[in-house]
């Protein structure tokens, strides 16, 4: 009922508490951090897993490769040997070719040969006999020098009596030969003992990195010594790295946006509140007006009306706003007037009318005076929409006002009355002091006739006081003539329709009022009249009033006055007839006297005033019986300019 | 100050109406006096010859109802004839009321209002005359001593010498002195005469 569904849509109140939906997204965000997470770790630990492949990868190659050396060099040494049993080498090209062998030997020292004969050391002979058995080489367990260099020896059989190689290895030497720089680079290599003694190591620096290593055997040369590997903390990558950075980064955003977008909901939420406080504030200021409020749209329509509006007609809302003009608010008789007005508004003229005043009829038909403002309507872009209307129920103030007005002619009318009565007293003081005089004097000439008491030479002074008294009485009425004289009507041509017209316009509202209908028919061509038409439109007014006050008490249907204008040879002539009961033959006679009245608050002065005023103008004013009821006073003024 | 002195007074602030009254009464045969105004009757001294006052009851300065309350304030009893105007009768009628002797409307019948005014006078004459007679019997009772006054009582209740003097405890010879005294003081003749003195009194 109070909103206005053009304009603004209405408020829904919001869901109860936060509720369910606050949960999800809080779920969802730890799943997915949970999620990230897990997908980081997990990425990390391939990358690890990765790695350590690669790492056991290069240290089996890096074994293979160490064991292809030590085996290569084994079988050259045993080439070298049986070359130099068979063909009897030149010792001097053996010399180089095992000078060669060791410089390119991977850690390989020294070339001894042995024979059979030279194994009388104890220590030498049972890896000998193996090696001759198997005829495969055999090493010896790693020595430590003093200098901490870790060697060992291999015993390559030659076969036949050809006796042994024996070749020395230094370990520390075999890994700086042998290990390539980019191996050298990623790992530290170390070789170590069963006890996990370092006996040798490949290392720039010492690897902080113990969680990827990997130790393997390292046989040959065997005797528990083995390869241990520690990856030195790899270089991060860049690409997985990056996109670690972007998910957190992306997280870490989405976090942050999420939270932003809380903020600006609870912001968003508050001023929804604050918005529909600030709206049931302003229906509630609405709803309490006792001025009733309407918009309508350009086309006329009622959007929008609140409670006291509804209350002044009695028509519910939405009643009202399904109707369409002529609104059944309108009162009947001034509907068209009204018409008038709201097509104008519509044309765009609201702002020239200013506050109207209108009559209203309420549902139940009682009528009552609106004052009504109208003002353009526009929507929050500033485009015209429609009008607003704010209506003021004013029937008690005009009642106030007829009442005010009602008792004020009473009060002016008192007042004449006083006047009057005090003129009245007054010439009647003022002539009764020489008229006393003079009955005075003449009743004193009198007695001295009757008496003889006195000659005609003593009645002589008396009289001429008589006759100076009596010219006195004389002034006193010149005087009250003279201020008569100063009203004396201002002739002009006039017309006499006009001067109808006029009054008619004056009569038209105390007519209505009294519920009488007035019609008028009016010659045309009707010669002008030399006369003062603020009285002639004087007595105008006085014979339509006597004629709605004759007709005071008859039905309705029969209050009806009608003025007619006409010409003939005399002059022009205007009748009022009224219906009412006519005037019975007793007060005929005395109707025109002054002080007469029939009216219980009347003067008796009207017609009388009505007909002097006639006679001014050298007119008649008669009245007769009108045919079915009713009386017709008829007004007759000569034509044109009448010699004054 | 005899009765017959007292004479009519009229007050009108009008000339006119002043001196055609004046004409009326005369032509009737009576002088009167007339004075402009209450203040020229008052500031004569004159009031005292008045016998009756033909007053117009609206004037300027005092008007005619002020005088006739001052009169009544100072224990004046002459009789106030009021001239009124169209609408000053109920004005007149309260005035009657405090014991003014009549009001005459304007215009009045003029022989009517003589006639009035003869008739205040003579009346106001007989009231000074009979107040004068009054008087003059107190003053002889004054002279009488008071075993006088005590003979007299008993004398006018008719008893006899005989009587009054043992009723008094005097000899009878006292009380025909006595006697003879009072009816010398009282100027009268015999016990009748005495009575019908002292009657007035009552």
């Amino acid at each position: 009922m109070n909103t206005v569904p053009t304009l603004t849509p209405p408020l829904h109140a919001p869901a109860s508490g936060p509720g369910w939906y606050w949960i999800v997204p809080r779920v969802a965000v730890a799943l997915f951090l949970v999620a990230i997470g897990a997908l980081v770790w997990w990425l990390h630990r391939n990358d690890l897993d990765e790695q350590r492949a690669t790492l056991i990868n290069d240290v089996l190659w890096m074994e293979q490769d160490l064991r292809f050396h030590l085996d290569r060099n084994a079988e050259q040494m045993a080439q070298i040997g049986r070359d130099a049993g068979d063909r009897r080498l030149d010792p001097q090209v053996l010399d180089a070719r095992l000078r060669s062998l060791i410089a390119n030997g991977h850690g390989l020292l020294k070339i001894d040969t042995l024979h059979a004969t030279d194994l009388t050391d104890g220590e030498l002979s049972g890896p000998a006999r193996l090696s001759g058995s198997t005829g495969r080489a055999v090493y010896l367990p790693p020595e430590r020098t003093p200098d901490g260099d870790v060697h060992f020896d291999v015993l390559v059989p030659l076969g036949g009596d050809l006796g042994w190689m024996l070749g020395r290895y230094s370990i520390a030497q075999m890994l700086s030969q042998s290990v390539p720089w980019w191996f050298a680079e990623r790992y530290k290599l170390d070789v170590i003992d069963n006890t996990e003694t370092v006996l040798a190591s490949k290392s720039k620096v010492a690897a902080e990195h113990d969680e990827l290593n990997y130790a393997l055997a390292f046989d040959p040369p065997g005797h528990g010594l083995r390869l241990r590997v520690t990856a030195y903390r790899s270089d991060t990558r860049l690409l997985p790295a990056l996109l670690v950075v972007t998910i957190v980064g992306l997280a870490l955003t989405m976090l942050w946006s999420l939270w932003a977008l809380r903020r600006h909901l609870v912001r968003r939420l508050a001023a929804e509140q604050a918005l529909r406080e600030e709206h049931s504030f302003r229906t509630a200021m609405e709803d309490s007006l006792i001025i009733g409020l309407r918009a309508r749209d350009l086309s006329g329509r009622i959007t929008h009306v609140n409670p006291a509006f509804c209350r002044m007609v009695g028509w519910s809302a939405e009643e009202l706003m399904a109707m369409t003009p002529p609104m059944p608010y309108w009162a009947p008789e001034a509907a068209e007037h009204i018409r008038a007005l709201h097509d104008g508004i519509l044309a765009g003229g609201a702002m020239s009318h200013g506050a109207m005043e209108l009559k209203f009829v309420r549902r139940d038909g009682q009528r009552f005076d609106v004052l009504i403002s109208e003002a353009p309507l526009m929507d929050a872009r500033g485009r015209h929409v429609g009008w607003m209307s704010s209506v003021l129920d004013i029937t008690e103030r005009k009642q106030a006002e007829e009442l005010y007005r009602q008792q004020q002619e009473k009060l002016q009318f008192t007042g004449r009355l006083i006047t009057m009565g005090e003129m009245a007293s007054t010439l009647a003081h003022e002539l009764n002091q020489p008229l006393s005089a003079i009955a005075s004097y003449s009743t004193a000439c009198l007695n001295m006739v009757e008496h003889g008491t006195g000659t005609l030479s003593d009645l002589q002074e008396p009289l001429a006081k008589m006759s100076s008294q009596a010219k006195r009485a004389g002034t006193i009425i010149r005087r009250v003539h003279e201020f008569v004289r100063r009203s004396e009507p201002k002739r002009m041509p006039c017309s006499l329709n006009d001067v109808v017209d006029e009054a008619l316009g004056l009569i038209e509202a105390d007519a209505r009022k009294r519920d009488i209908r007035i019609s008028s028919s009016l010659a045309g061509g009707l010669p002008d009249i030399h006369a003062d038409r603020v009285m002639i439109e004087q007595v105008l007014l006085n014979l339509i009033r006597n004629g709605m006050d004759a007709m005071a008490g008859c039905a309705p249907e029969r209050r009806r006055l009608l003025i007619q204008t006409g010409a003939d040879a005399e002059g022009v002539q205007v009748s009022v007839r009224d219906n009412g009961g006519g005037i019975p033959p007793e007060v005929a006679d005395k109707l025109f006297a002054p002080f007469f009245t029939t009216k219980p608050d009347g003067m008796g002065m009207g017609l009388n005033i009505c007909r002097s005023i006639v006679e001014l103008h050298h007119g008649r004013l008669w009245f007769e019986a009108a045919e079915g009821g009713g009386t017709v006073f008829i007004l007759k003024l000569p034509a044109g300019g009448a010699a004054p | 100050m005899s009765a017959s002195e007292s004479q009519i007074f009229i007050v009108d602030d009008d000339d006119a109406i002043r001196d055609a009254l004046g004409w009326l009464f005369r032509s009737r045969g009576h002088a009167v006096r007339t004075w402009p105004s209450a203040e020229a009757l008052l500031d004569s001294g004159e009031i005292a010859h008045c016998g009756c006052l033909v007053l117009d009851i609206r004037m300027d300065g005092m008007s005619g109802l002020e005088l006739f309350g001052w009169l009544r304030e100072h224990s004046h009893t002459l009789p106030v004839i009021f001239l009124t105007g169209h609408g000053d009768v109920p004005m007149a009628v309260d005035a009657i009321k405090q014991g003014a002797f009549d009001f005459v409307e304007k215009p009045f019948n003029d022989n009517e209002l003589v006639d009035r005014a003869l008739a205040a006078l003579a009346m106001h004459r007989q009231q000074v005359s009979k107040r004068a007679a009054l008087q003059a019997i107190e003053e002889r009772v004054a002279q009488l001593t008071q075993r006088e006054i005590e003979v007299m009582e008993r004398v006018l209740a008719g008893q006899m010498n005989k009587v009054i003097a043992s009723d008094l405890g005097v000899t009878m010879r006292t009380v025909e002195v006595h006697r003879a005294r009072i009816f010398e003081k009282m100027g009268v003749r015999s016990a009748v005469e005495l009575a019908q003195v002292l009657a007035t009194r009552k």
